[in-house]
């Protein structure tokens, strides 16, 4: 069964028939083209598919597309303005927070949605910030840092 | 040259990465694609009586259903395994809970899923094996009846005379380990696109750690020559050891084929806990004989190692438990018995460290005991046994260069050891009690007894028109950061900016049949080979440039991409030389060439199993502090401290990262990760119960690089991101008998463990 749902995803507004069991996740992946938010687990877990639903940070696998309906939805691709990439991109990049790179995408989201309401996080809050991303590969520590330099760098500016 | 060696260095490709450009295997799509699921067997053990898929075959959508017991199929292994001892799908038993038993493919998932549901398979339950010592009895159920036992292989180490070393000893000490089944827990999971064309060849586009092991066992398990096979890497979300050769690759190309369309498939999370290949499962027996003195004398061990269902590279992981630990110490009386056995559960394979993390567990956590023993500085202990540079070992390692005792002293000292031991030795009682405790471990770079055509690394240097340059490398990025090493090393030897020098993802039709990542081996044989194949290149481009310049080639230097004549201050750039050198052949770009073969190593004896198997072993030591709540069993870590002997930092900013990495997966080893497994079925089927350490569960980690320069190294490069997992189990488990005096002996060792152990103790008393 579908169901119609009006969606603005990085600004762009669709209007598009969706299967009304399939998660918002796979909408942005399959019926938008947008991969860069990724699929860890299905479950909720590992947040590699957090986007920004009305600016809240979401498990777009733990949500149906059609409940995304009349909502506005950043993604990874939407987080750069045009081709230069944000203060957290470029944090993540200069502090060696990327490795594989397939947390990185909800990593940044984290990242943007946690420094959108807390300008100077601790430490210990960007760690409690980004608690539901999984990563296997950096250990974490690196990403932190970009995280606190990206702080930085927004409050610099 | 423009020297980046030794430069912190973001990876090439995170900006791709970070923007969400970056096509993984799981992300790539072909216009017209169908997609394939797994029926898996729901038992551990079974025969198939009978499976009827004709309801599965007239659902509207479903465009093939495969069934093994319909199909012929060749038995198959892994790259230079000989017993073939799997298919791509069960023909009359299934072995384990998840073993593969039809496929369909079909126009979405969510009809191929409703297919899978839809076919009916009726099993006759066969007993299971899972425990090892009774899999190895005689009358045991067998798991593969044609091979008459469930001893997949067996090894036996004697060096010198070990009845002697323990006779001789004024101290002997002994335990019994036990590690888990854990999953190398890639955040992207197993994934497959595969089409056939119009004459016979299949082509895979797929995130795999060697393009050249996947294009050989797909070959065989397809039952095709390898010229049919095309194999297009992908990037890798995260790979660990687990992206080696994966049977959901061939399985799709069944599809593809049968379909005559692209199919693409990709693990559900739960499929990856229940079906792919997590690490060898070891129960491991050992003595240390000593001296009063604190000289080792001698180390004794029986190894059983857990292989599933299927062979994989069970053996390779095996030889590794049964041999590498002994060379990390100047041990000469050493017998060990290693035994791979079938069991009905999932089949296991690599995973970083391969083999190590088990071997170190138990020998580190050992080598803590004997210091008890002896009342002797457990470091104090490891410095007087160290191996040391120049050494040859009873297995015959050639230690061309060994910072093993660096890496003891400098950490010891970055963590204030000292001082900590006698601190934290105070207060035992208290509610909160804290410990220090150190293990070491060793690596290779590269093994040549892993494969049996060759070991070692090519690679090809192409420079276009523009003097942009594309580094094509027998060796894959899995995430580690290896194309970003490559490109360091080629823009050094060419002097020219980083940003001129690409490395592509690799494609079995254009790049070097090299054998891919896995061993530590990328850094130093892939990096040697790059490094002769920039250096080729750029003795032509001179030459070229050195007739325009009218000069000799020897005057000539490159900086910055601008060839520049010493002698005189004529100058061309690097893409004025690189377009007159391809005008010049007609089109024919520079093309360097370069090998490594690594020297003096060997394959090890079949019987002995002495052999050289690396060019280079990089050593770790590692120190971890704990506080353990003794009302809850609960550890906290405090700190850790890793000093690594990595030969030389190439690029130190990622070569941290390793480290870091490693390290959070030792954790997650050490204190919280168990697939759980009944009876052959594994219970956590999500990262919900399986947990792997998050950001809120890390210590500070202080990270040391000891250079202790390798000859055959690339710079003094030698391996670096498996090693720096394999110490933290054991420091950490000696942390905690420091803080609490007991020592759990399997892994993970969790809070009920502890608390177990503690009232154990406080009953004795």
């Amino acid at each position: 069964m579908q169901n119609i749902i009006k969606i603005t995803v990085n600004g762009e507004h669709y209007e598009k028939e969706v299967l009304v069991h399939k998660s918002l996740l796979d909408f942005l992946r399959d019926d938008i083209n947008l991969t860069g938010t990724k699929k860890g687990c299905d479950n909720g877990d590992c947040g590699s598919c957090t986007v920004l639903l009305n600016g809240k940070p979401v498990n777009s696998c733990m949500m149906l597309a059609v409940e995304a309906d009349g909502c506005e939805v950043l993604t990874i691709e939407g987080i750069s303005n045009g081709k230069e990439l944000h203060p957290i991109q470029r944090a993540f990049v200069d502090s060696g927070a990327i490795q594989c790179g397939y947390c990185t995408p909800g990593m940044v989201i984290a990242a943007k949605a946690l420094l959108d309401e807390n300008f100077n996080p601790t430490e210990k809050e960007i760690r409690e910030a980004i608690v539901g991303h999984l990563c296997r590969c950096t250990g974490y520590d690196q990403i932190v840092s970009a995280i606190k330099k990206a702080a930085n760098s927004l409050n610099d500016k | 040259m423009s020297n980046l060696i030794g430069e912190p260095i973001p990876l090439i490709d995170s900006v791709d990465k970070v923007t969400g450009k970056q096509i993984y295997g799981s992300d790539f799509k072909l216009p017209g694609m169908l997609f394939g699921k797994v029926l898996r067997s729901p038992v551990a053990h079974g025969r198939i009586l009978h499976v009827d898929a004709g309801r599965a075959r007239a659902l509207p959508g479903v465009k093939a259903v495969i069934v093994g017991t319909e199909i012929e199929l060749p038995n198959y292994s892994v790259a230079g395994e000989k017993m073939l001892d799997e298919c791509l799908l069960a023909k009359d038993k299934v072995r384990y809970r998840g073993d593969e038993v039809a496929l369909v493919a079909a126009v979405d998932e969510d009809t191929a899923e409703e297919a899978i549901n839809l076919i009916k398979v009726e099993y006759e339950e066969l007993p299971g094996i899972f425990d090892l010592e009774q899999a190895m009895q005689p009358d045991s159920p067998l798991v593969h009846d044609q091979f008459g036992s469930n001893i997949a292989r067996e090894m036996t180490i004697n060096h010198g005379n070990i009845e002697q070393a323990l006779a001789q000893a004024d101290v002997i000490v002994k335990g019994r380990y036990e590690t888990p089944r854990v999953h190398h827990g890639y955040m992207e999971p197993h994934a497959v696109v595969s089409q056939w064309d119009a004459k016979d060849k299949v082509t895979f586009w797929i995130p795999t750690q060697s393009h050249v092991l996947a294009r050989m066992t797909y070959a065989k398990a397809l039952g095709v020559g390898q010229e049919q096979v095309r194999v297009l890497q992908l990037p890798l979300g995260g790979g660990f050891g687990g992206k080696l050769e994966y049977k959901l690759h061939p399985l799709c190309a069944l599809l593809a084929r049968e379909t005559g369309r692209p199919v693409k498939m990709v693990n559900t999370r739960t499929e990856e806990l229940m079906a792919s290949l997590p690490r060898v499962p070891m129960i491991i027996e050992i003595m240390l004989a000593a001296s009063r003195d604190g000289t080792l004398l001698g180390k004794k061990a029986r190894i059983l190692a857990d292989n599933g269902a299927y062979m994989n590279y069970g053996p390779g992981i095996l030889l590794s438990a049964t041999t590498r630990s002994d060379n990390l110490y100047r041990i000469k009386n050493i017998f060990t018995e290693g035994y791979l056995i079938y069991t009905n559960k999932v089949p296991t394979g690599a995973f970083r460290g391969f083999g190590c993390p088990q071997s170190h567990f138990a020998l580190e956590t050992m080598l803590d005991k004997l210091a008890v023993e002896l009342n002797m500085d457990p470091s104090e202990l490891r410095l007087k046994n160290a191996s040391q540079k120049g050494d040859v070992t009873p297995h015959n390692w050639y230690l061309g260069s060994c910072g093993l005792s660096d890496c003891i002293k400098n950490s010891i000292q970055v963590a204030d050891w000292s001082s900590k031991r006698k601190k934290y030795a105070e207060n035992k009682n208290a509610k909160l009690a804290r410990g220090i405790g150190v293990a070491c471990c060793l690596h290779v770079s590269g093994n040549r007894t892993f494969l049996p055509f060759f070991d070692g690394a090519s690679a090809y240097v192409r420079i276009n028109e523009e003097g942009r340059v594309t580094v094509l490398p027998g060796e894959v990025d899995i995430g580690q950061g290896s194309k970003t090493v490559f490109a360091i090393i080629v823009a050094s030897e060419l002097g020219i900016p980083l940003e001129w020098v690409d490395v592509p993802s690799l494609d079995t039709d254009i790049n070097p049949h090299g054998l891919g990542t896995f061993g530590d081996r990328v850094t130093t044989l892939g990096g040697n080979a790059v490094k002769a194949a920039a250096v080729n290149a750029r003795e032509q481009i001179l030459e070229i440039a050195a007739v325009e310049l009218k000069t000799a080639v020897e005057n000539l230097k490159i900086e910055n991409g601008i060839i520049y004549d010493c002698r005189s201050d004529q100058r061309i750039s690097f893409s004025e030389a690189a377009q007159l050198a391809s005008y010049k052949q007609a089109g024919a770009t520079v093309i360097g060439k370069g090998s490594f073969i690594p020297p003096g190593v060997s394959m090890v004896h079949p019987e002995t199993k002495i052999g050289n198997v690396s060019c280079a072993y990089p050593f770790v030591a590692q120190i971890a502090e704990v506080e353990v709540n003794r009302e809850t069993g609960q550890v906290k870590l405090l700190n850790i401290v890793s000093a690594h002997d990595l030969g030389k930092a190439i690029n130190p900013l990622m070569a941290e990262g390793q480290v870091l990495g490693a390290v959070a997966q030792g954790i997650g080893f050490a204190l919280t990760e168990e697939m759980i497994e009944e009876k052959g079925i594994i219970k956590n089927q999500s990262f919900k119960h399986y947990n792997m350490p998050r950001s809120v569960d890390m210590p500070p980690i202080t990270s040391i690089l000891v250079e202790s320069n390798d000859p055959n190294g690339p710079y003094g490069a030698k391996g670096l991101g498996e090693p720096a997992l394999t110490a933290i189990a054991p420091a950490i488990a000696n942390a905690i008998y420091h803080a609490v005096g007991v020592r759990i002996d399997t892994l993970p060792i969790t809070p009920a463990k502890i608390l177990n152990s503690l009232n154990e103790k406080e009953k004795i008393i």
